[in-house]
């Protein structure tokens, strides 16, 4: 297939956190939002004068110094991210919403403030309490938080409007974006789509890491762009998997999975599309603060909630993805020393093999994956596999 | 006594002859000894056909065999009040324990299949996740709470090293990462392995104290089956917002219960249970105080495991209160006489959790080089006492007291609680340096590594960083840790040993 028009521009942009949208951003005068989990609500930190920028750390090189500070055993997403802080990589940030969700992500930002890694005489923090059930007094307690941690700082420090016709505004915007992702969607349902994983993981990686109101046009272009686009005359996926784990912001992963023709037909991992890239739909009778803020609580698919219905309600919506794009498989990944991500792997890769019949596999992975051939050995033994399975199913594997 | 390392036996560390104290002193510990076995002997031969099947249905409870030993290598060392105490703190727990084994074995159905009176019995048993303190059931005074893990898990991993590597080994053949926590490994693993015992009518679990413990109850779930309720304590527990979420999850685990288990909640039994926590509490500053002097009694895991013991399992119990008081007069009397029987060179706070397979380790540091460890974190918990005056005060302090349980008290709330908590302990008991351990596997603290680092470096204190894998052996052996600390001692104090004998052994066969 051909290239798409932006897709240099896009694999431009994922070159540096602090990336040419986000600098034309803050020289409108913007306010720069840093955040790294689901629990902090994406919607409200682009409302008034803000913009979010899901954080990450490209071109990760050496990881020494977080090394020292953080020892070996630590995510490499969070070694990475301490570590181009200390290389001055996120100065550009005004404020760094995060969320005590993971007990490693949450020493990021303390790190940050207590060794004052940003150079931003206006930088500041807030870190939640995010709950880890679904409760009204759980929702009460998330919102409250979001109020205390994030709105009123960011209100006070920075001037940002959050009033409710400033979050409906924010919503309409973020439920665009969506609209652009659902057609991308429906795009990757098709037996010879004419997005491939590579496009669709840099796409969404874009979506977070720029503000949204400058990405958007670009990626309404895509969408055009795509619509028109003719696939391959020759189907060259020999298997479509759904993959499942944690936070994922290197594009070099779907990049080995497609040269071992693997399709990933659904991305339900952090900087993926499910969930985050689904509408929100507000109604007029209650705040639109605390409908957005119900709505990221419930929809998230973090490992952490522990609650019997949340861990039923995990797989099951892994199973409805799987039914929905026709997946082949499933791959779960896990971010090495993500303890969240271990459990859940190992559970889910037997439980979906066994109990609901999918063929899945479990890996784990650094943060960086570009070049790993551990990597591409294990996904095309899988694809393999599923090929023989197909075959042995009286299907024509490829 | 010197020269200890001569007693032991090759690779074992345990003694040839029991250690000499002294006249007075040698003759109390091997009464107190004989008293031990007496009581163990007493407990098997009661419910003998029962406990003999336990001890073949379930591979942790052989570790149970070696108690004797595990006292004895806690009490290392100890003379005058500090062993008194010592031994008391232990007889206490073993009654203890007893209890909660004839309860476990009387109501599990793996050894009484189809038995009516197991199944009645299990109908007023509520099964806590072992970092929830029994307190919060106290309310029922007809149930009986069993802390899930505490007797297949926690107990085994401190009396045995090699209680857990099975049971890792078990998680990590179904692909956990063996990087995760062994804490939650070993839990995991208890469950892969089937080796819970069936009890209970249900479940309270928690998200304590780190994520890997979360995500461990979804595999213990699958075991045991029983209708579960998950009581989240909030994690910025410092901050007066979170106390009403707090207060709110422990009322709805108590709705919970009281579906369960078709009993009411007793507020006046939880008030009386708060007030005998309250008087415990207030021995245990006391404790610390005497620690303050220059005659520090009361101090080494003999101490530190009583106080988990009390503050999740017995903190309701009238027994535990009774030798807390009596453990105290002990220990005032001899501060009182200005007269210690510890040979202290240098005084220490132990930070970080401690590791479980050396848990012994305060009486080497102690014997070998005379660093007294006069205070460490994981004695540090729930330290307020609970506002009785009314039932909405009395559940904000149960939720401080269990925000602030094992571990949690330090590991979540913020870096500052960890790091800050440090220094004024430091100062408080008048440290010369801080030993740190370096839990390998332990993510919250790893993360914050730096901070130590610099914080120390600030105050111009000396860190002697220990590596330890909390109870996996198998990574990280006691002869490495001793390593660290001979390393430090003779490098950066430029110590000698008061005992050389105990500066390089093998121990890695030991129980």
């Amino acid at each position: 297939m051909k290239d798409l028009k932006h897709i240099r521009f896009f694999e431009k942009l994922l070159e540096s956190a602090n990336n040419e949208l986000v600098r034309q951003a803050k020289e409108e005068g913007r306010t720069a939002v840093g955040y790294s989990c689901y629990y902090v609500p994406e919607v409200l930190l682009n409302c008034g004068n803000a913009f979010s920028v899901r954080l990450s750390a490209p071109n990760t090189g050496s990881l020494d110094i977080s090394q020292y500070y953080m020892t070996s055993f630590i995510c490499g997403y969070v070694r990475a991210l301490f570590e181009r802080a200390f290389e001055g990589g996120f100065n550009f940030l005004d404020f760094y919403a995060s969320s005590d969700t993971c007990q490693q992500m949450v020493r990021v930002v303390e790190n940050l403030h207590e060794l004052e890694l940003v150079d931003n005489p206006r930088f500041d923090h807030g870190i939640i309490d995010a709950p880890l059930k679904i409760s009204p007094h759980g929702m009460k307690l998330y919102t409250e938080q979001i109020r205390l941690r994030f709105i009123k700082p960011l209100e006070e420090k920075f001037g940002v409007d959050f009033s409710d016709a400033s979050v409906r505004e924010a919503v309409a915007l973020h439920n665009e974006l969506c609209g652009v992702f659902e057609e991308l969607c429906e795009l990757r349902k098709a037996d010879n789509p004419v997005i491939s994983p590579r496009e669709f993981h840099i796409i969404s990686i874009v979506s977070y890491v720029c503000p949204t109101y400058l990405i958007l046009p670009y990626l309404k272009d895509t969408l055009r762009e795509l619509k028109e686009r003719e696939p391959d005359a020759v189907n060259p996926w020999r298997a479509r998997v759904v993959v499942v784990g944690s936070e994922l912001d290197d594009y070099a992963f779907s990049e080995i999975l497609e040269n071992n023709r693997c399709y990933v037909a659904a991305d339900r991992y952090c900087f993926g599309t499910f969930p985050g890239r689904q509408r929100i739909i507000l109604n007029d009778e209650e705040d639109a603060f605390t409908q957005v803020c119900r709505n990221y609580l419930e929809t998230n698919q973090c490992p952490r909630f522990m609650s019997p219905e949340k861990i039923r309600e995990r797989k099951e919506y892994v199973m409805a993805l799987v039914k929905e794009y026709r997946a082949d498989g499933i791959i779960y990944e896990q971010a090495k020393f993500c303890d969240f991500w271990g459990y859940e792997r190992m559970l889910n890769t037997q439980i979906m093999r066994e109990e609901y019949g999918v063929p899945t596999i479990g890996i784990d992975r650094e943060y960086v994956v570009r070049g790993s051939g551990q990597l591409a050995t294990r996904v095309q033994a899988f694809v393999e596999s599923l090929e023989i399975k197909k075959i042995q199913e009286g299907g024509k594997g490829k | 006594m010197k020269n200890m390392g001569k007693n032991m036996l090759p690779k074992t560390g345990i003694y040839r002859f029991r250690e000499w104290r002294g006249l007075v002193d040698s003759a109390y510990d091997y009464a107190m000894w004989c008293r031990l076995w007496y009581k163990l002997i007493r407990w098997a031969v009661s419910h003998p056909v029962q406990n003999v099947k336990a001890l073949f249905r379930y591979r942790w409870m052989f570790t149970y065999l070696t108690v004797p030993s595990f006292f004895d290598r806690c009490c290392e060392g100890f003379k005058g009040a500090a062993l008194r105490a010592g031994r008391n703190n232990f007889m206490c727990l073993t009654d203890c324990v007893i209890d909660y084994l004839d309860t476990l074995f009387s109501a599990d159905m793996e050894l009484h299949p189809g038995s009516r009176k197991a199944m009645e019995l299990n109908k007023r048993i509520i099964c806590m996740d072992e970092l929830v303190p029994a307190i919060l059931t106290a309310g029922f005074p007809e149930a009986k709470s069993l802390l899930y893990q505490m007797i297949p898990v926690y107990l085994p991993s401190l009396i045995n090293q090699h209680s857990t590597t099975h049971y890792i080994s078990e998680s990590e053949l179904r692909g956990l990462p063996a990087d995760v926590c062994p804490l939650p490994s070993f839990e995991a693993g208890v469950a892969i392995d089937d080796d819970y015992p069936k009890v209970g009518c249900c479940m309270l679990t928690c998200n304590m104290p780190c994520d890997g413990s979360i995500m461990t109850t979804a595999v213990q779930d699958r075991r045991h089956g029983l209708p579960t309720h998950p009581v989240n304590v909030p994690l910025r527990w410092l901050q007066d917002e979170v106390q009403d979420y707090a207060v709110e999850e422990l009322l709805s685990a108590i709705r919970f219960l009281e579906e369960q288990t078709g009993m009411s909640y007793d507020w006046d039994k939880l008030r009386e249970a708060c007030e005998n926590w309250n008087e415990e509490q207030k021995l245990k500053f006391e404790k610390w105080e005497f620690n303050r002097t220059k005659y520090p009694p009361h101090t080494g895991s003999s101490a530190w495991m009583y106080r988990i013991f009390e503050h999740q399992v017995v903190c309701v119990s009238p027994v535990a209160l009774a030798n807390d008081r009596k453990v105290n007069k002990i220990l005032e009397k001899e501060v009182r006489k200005g007269n210690c029987k510890k040979d202290i060179r240098y005084r220490a706070v132990i930070w970080n959790t401690p590791s479980n397979n050396y848990a012994n380790f305060n009486n080497w540091i102690l014997n070998a080089w005379g660093i007294e460890s006069v205070i460490e974190m994981i004695d540090i918990h729930g330290t307020e006492l609970i506002d009785t005056s009314t039932r909405e005060s009395m559940l904000l302090g149960v939720a401080n007291m269990i925000q602030t349980s094992t571990m949690r008290a330090h590991t979540k709330g913020g870096y500052e609680v960890m790091v800050g908590d440090l220094w004024r302990r430091f100062d408080e008991f008048n440290c010369d340096f801080v030993i740190l351990f370096d839990q390998i596997s332990c993510k919250g603290v790893g993360a914050i590594n730096g901070l130590f680092e610099e914080s120390a470096r600030k105050r111009g204190v000396k860190l002697c960083k220990v590596r330890q894998d909390l109870m996996e052996p198998t990574s990280i052996s006691r002869r490495d840790m001793r390593a660290d600390v001979n390393t430090f001692m003779s490098t950066v104090i430029n110590a000698e040993p008061l005992d050389p004998t105990l500066i390089e052994f093998d121990d890695d066969e030991s129980w």
